[in-house]
């Protein structure tokens, strides 16, 4: 038993040692936890070059009527099926690691339009931090969604997936 | 009476390979050397690392900065006590229960159908993915650390090294 006390007071020192040790070389050097733009976390993702951008709604319309924007739908399936902006594909956030193969054949410049239900949800920004992870390069959040779509009676479809 | 033998000559058969300096040595130096290269990447690349932890999607944000930040740092230290037998229980502890965190995630994320780099030798995310290999090589150096922890082997240590002198 003796031993273990032993190995346990000298975890304990090591422990604290490595922490000490940790925090003041990544302090002095700057790195790490210490760097202003850390990579873990969603807002970090939204400040690199080609990170995933807002676009407001006309915006948003003006990629719908140029016909090269895949409009993403990061709802519940649920609410997809009861009706999304025309030409959308669904792709669930809670579901992304189990369907994100449908994004597979797009090139990675591909212009990826993401939308939720509008300023409620967040779930058009994690996914779109989750593409842009995943390695897209063009993708850009329409916040105000579908409820701000729906409100100006664009084109709309209630196709299933 | 046979049985009783039996085990006896295995108790003792262990007890030689836990008492035997040079097989001791021979692991010491291998496991302590180990871990002192991989931990220098870690440590040099600390956000790559913490994407590396992140990427398996146990642990949040904030924690995985910090683990980030303090790992390397115990992966050195206890490689560097381990090599010259400083510290050589507890660093065979930390070890130990590191290796089971690591594969514990290792096998986690492989069960999640997680398709990740390890991020264990290497923090290039191209490289080195996770797969059951993984999981042995990790429950092998795991065999060696809890053979450290157990070894009463003192000999070509520092610390023994260090005791005889201020007691001479």
């Amino acid at each position: 038993m003796s031993r273990f006390r032993t190995a346990l007071r000298e975890s304990g020192m090591l422990l604290l040692a490595a922490t000490v040790l940790g925090f003041i070389y990544t302090a002095a050097m700057e790195k790490g936890i210490f760097v202003t733009r850390q990579p873990t976390s969603t807002s970090s993702l939204l400040s690199s070059a080609n990170a995933p951008v807002m676009v407001a709604r006309d915006q948003a319309k003006a990629y719908f009527d140029g016909g090269n924007a895949l409009f993403v739908d990061s709802r519940h399936e649920f609410d997809y099926r009861l009706g999304h902006i025309k030409g959308a594909i669904n792709l669930p956030l809670n579901e992304y690691s189990l369907k994100k193969g449908v994004l597979a054949q797009l090139p990675k410049d591909k212009l990826i339009i993401i939308y939720c239900d509008g300023a409620e949800c967040n779930s058009s920004i994690e996914l779109s931090a989750r593409l842009f992870a995943d390695g897209f390069l063009n993708v850009k959040i329409f916040f105000g969604g579908w409820n701000e779509w729906r409100s100006q009676n664009l084109p709309t479809d209630k196709s299933t997936p | 009476m046979e049985v009783a033998e039996f085990a006896n000559r295995q108790v003792n058969s262990m007890k030689y390979l836990l008492s035997n300096d040079y097989l001791a040595l021979l692991t010491r130096t291998f496991v302590g050397l180990l871990f002192l290269v991989v931990s220098l990447e870690k440590i040099v690349e600390p956000a790559a690392f913490a994407q590396s932890i992140a990427n398996y999607k146990i642990i949040s944000p904030p924690l995985t900065i910090i683990l980030a930040t303090v790992l390397p740092w115990l992966e050195l230290l206890c490689g560097f006590c381990i090599l010259f037998g400083v510290f050589v229980r507890g660093s065979s502890l930390l070890l130990s229960a590191m290796l089971v965190a690591f594969t514990a995630g290792i096998i986690s994320a492989l069960l999640r159908g997680l398709d990740i780099a390890c991020g264990c030798f290497t923090q290039d995310p191209t490289v080195g993915k996770i797969g059951w290999m993984k999981v042995v090589q990790n429950v092998t150096l795991l065999a060696l650390t809890v053979f450290m922890y157990y070894s009463s082997s003192v000999r070509f240590s520092m610390e023994h090294y260090l005791r005889n002198r201020t007691a001479g």
